[in-house]
């Protein structure tokens, strides 16, 4: 929603580096060594999953829109990088977080009903809430988000673009997936909404797989695919350092070098596979011809390109972590804490 | 759970400014505005109180308000310092500003006309205010006399944002209940839910007749009402000037047909350049209303033309290139207003 993204709160304030994150939330674990040590935790991204699921259960039985509960996401995460998640009752935040959102983007939420609905699907950690309760922690919300409450999301980078690149509905719905797939991830508060959006439609043209048309842009699945979506963003860099170079006069303005340079660091899918573009493919593919068109765009218009290998990254290794992921176990490391500290009452 | 709260005991409550209501989805918050003065800084603020309602949390209009106002920062854009939570109250600290334009046509005006170079002034620093927000995605919503802030040095600042709505996606469920009806535009009156930036530049256009004539220029009772004032200065639209009208919601095929006015006649006090502008902006037409950009380049701003162009004052930063997808941008420093950030 809102304003510029290029001075937004959302640019100045709530995104960070990787450093700055990890330093965030190491700082709200010392604070209280015992409480981290009394409760331990799964892995951040298990988490993260976890609360997916919550959100998504209480927006499908409100009817809530995608919009809002991507921004609802947002503001947890905004939030937990200021709050210890021990000291916090999630299922009261999870709820909060919608209750605001669906206010923020004007598909606006009934109090008690909320609450009614949260009761019905959490009746063990939610019983002791009310509406009174959930004013409070909004108030609570708003605060420790310094009232920087517009969110800026990747999806309308998907709707202004899937025209420009010819995005078939199948790639769009994938692309729409990808950008649901990470709210569960880091980068919301890593990178601008546009170059996760792009990465998106990467993911979505590179590794869309059409036999498989209700999975999404599940990466993990289709290493085929993100070798292209490697080489497709090293093929873009390299253009975009050809042209930077011409224009800086360091060499003439033929023919950018093709040759990518800046694949995978380190990543399981390096691009040795194939310099040319969708190697092994049929050359008249019109995937391929997407693809270039794509590459050329991006190389053109001065794109993080680097921030984009990273998002593809985070996307792919999140799919991976998502194998092992067990519902359970987070659901009863909460509950310990949740019980053990009276926070649903 | 306890947040950080602070005590707005550092502020002095120096007289009330105000009170009025903050109508939510199905309460009403009650609101209080206060004139402060920061016990530290000793400068003034506009302290505007709102009580919490346990049945609604924190209104959605202030909600609203709080997070534009955030992201909005210039000079003719009310500025918000600071918001302070208490037990029961969200209290927002806003610059202090002496009054609203309403004031100044009661107190300054000769029955309410105010002098054209003063106006000029107005209308300058107003569609600035506006374009800003336009720039921004940001639609005011709700502009009128009351809702523009004037101080001492004959500033004036867009105030009051609790309408206001960032045009993201979808533009198709815009609630059709904003805007005051004097101000609210003919497409807004038909019941369209589309509406665009072009309902604050009608606004705009009816500002600036009322502040030459010291009058409201469309002073409707009902939405019906309304409409009819405005086709009797502008003419009754018909399918044929306006394609697409029998569409709107309400839309009437019995209206009484009205020749339009000239504006010249009504309006006599208005120059020959600003009558041009006027009639740009009152186009019943949305989409041939003119922008905040083309009406700040208007020839009847000639002399706030130089040196700079108009735009170059505040650099937009589009999100997109029209072209080539996005650009990046260096931001200029946004310390201008001092850092607020707790």
């Amino acid at each position: 929603m809102a304003a510029n993204y290029w001075e937004s709160t959302q640019r100045r304030y709530w995104q960070f580096t990787k450093e700055e994150l990890a330093a965030m939330r190491q700082k709200l674990e010392d604070e209280d060594p015992n409480l981290v040590h009394m409760y331990p935790l799964p892995q951040l991204r298990h988490i993260n999953i976890y609360l997916n699921r919550q959100f998504n259960h209480l927006a499908k039985r409100l009817g809530v829109r995608q919009q809002a509960l991507a921004t609802a996401q947002v503001y947890l995460k905004r939030f937990y990088t200021r709050v210890e998640i021990r000291r916090t009752n999630p299922y009261l935040l999870v709820a909060t977080s919608l209750y605001l959102a669906c206010k923020m983007e004007e598909c606006p939420q009934h109090i008690r009903l909320i609450v009614q609905e949260a009761r019905v699907l959490w009746p063990e950690t939610f019983h002791g809430q009310d509406t009174s309760k959930l004013g409070e922690c909004e108030f609570f919300l708003i605060s420790e988000m310094s009232s920087q409450l517009i969110v800026h999301q990747p999806y309308r980078t998907l709707t202004q673009l899937q025209g420009e690149f010819n995005l078939t509905p199948e790639e769009s719905q994938a692309a729409w997936q990808a950008i649901n797939d990470h709210y569960m991830t880091d980068l919301p508060l890593l990178y601008p909404p546009h170059i996760i959006g792009l990465t998106a439609i990467l993911l979505a043209i590179t590794c869309y797989n059409r036999q498989n048309a209700a999975g999404g842009a599940n990466a993990a699945g289709n290493s085929g695919g993100l070798v292209m979506a490697a080489n497709a963003l090293a093929h873009a860099q390299a253009q975009s350092q050809a042209r930077a170079a011409a224009m800086g006069g360091n060499s003439g303005p033929g023919t950018p070098n093709l040759t990518p340079q800046g694949s995978f660091a380190g990543g399981n899918f390096s691009s040795q596979g194939g310099r040319e573009l969708g190697d092994g493919s049929n050359p008249t593919d019109p995937k391929i011809a997407k693809m270039q068109r794509f590459t050329n765009w991006l190389a053109e218009s001065n794109i993080d390109i680097e921030g984009m290998i990273d998002c593809t990254q985070e996307i792919i290794s999140f799919y991976d972590c998502h194998e092992q992921y067990e519902d359970l176990v987070v659901r009863d490391n909460i509950k310990r804490f949740i019980k053990a500290r009276g926070l649903d009452k | 759970m306890d947040g950080k709260r602070q005590h707005h005991s550092s502020f002095q409550q120096l007289e009330k400014l105000g009170e009025g209501t903050y109508a939510t989805v199905s309460h009403a918050a009650l609101i209080s505005v206060f004139k402060g003065r920061n016990r530290q800084t000793g400068e003034f603020v506009a302290l505007k109180e709102i009580h919490l309602d346990s049945e609604e949390g924190t209104p959605s209009t202030a909600i609203r308000e709080i997070s534009l106002m955030k992201e909005l920062k210039h000079e003719n854009i009310v500025a918000l310092h600071d918001v302070i939570h208490t037990e029961n109250k969200l209290m927002l600290v806003f610059e202090y500003m002496d009054g609203d334009l309403k004031k100044y046509m009661d107190n300054n005006g000769e029955r309410g006309m105010l002098k054209p170079h003063i106006v000029k002034s107005f209308m300058w620093q107003l569609l600035q205010g506006i374009h800003f927000c336009h720039e921004n995605r940001v639609l005011h919503r709700d502009l009128k006399p009351q809702n523009l802030l004037i101080n001492n040095k004959l500033q004036l600042k867009l105030g009051d944002f609790g309408l206001a709505r960032a045009f993201g996606i979808p533009v198709n469920t815009f609630s059709n209940e904003v805007v005051t009806l004097w101000y609210r535009a003919p497409d807004v009156l038909l019941g369209s839910r589309t509406y665009n930036t072009s309902i604050d530049i009608w606004s705009a256009g009816c500002i600036m007749a009322e502040m030459f004539s010291g009058r409201p220029l469309f002073p409707g009772t009902t939405n019906e009402d309304q409409t009819i004032r405005i086709f009797r200065i502008m003419g009754t639209p018909t399918e044929r000037t306006w394609p697409g009208l029998s569409q709107f919601p309400e839309y009437k095929a019995n209206w009484q047909m009205y020749a339009t006015q000239p504006l010249r006649n009504i309006l006599p006090q208005i120059d020959e350049k600003g009558i041009d502008l006027l009639q740009r902006m009152l186009q019943l037409r949305p989409e041939l209303r003119i922008s905040a950009a083309e009406a700040l380049n208007h020839e009847w701003f000639a002399e706030f033309h130089q040196p700079a162009h108009p735009q170059q004052h505040h650099p937009q930063q589009p999100m997109m290139h029209p072209h080539r997808g996005y650009q990046q941008h260096t931001v200029p420093s946004q310390n201008v207003y001092g850092n607020y950030q707790g």
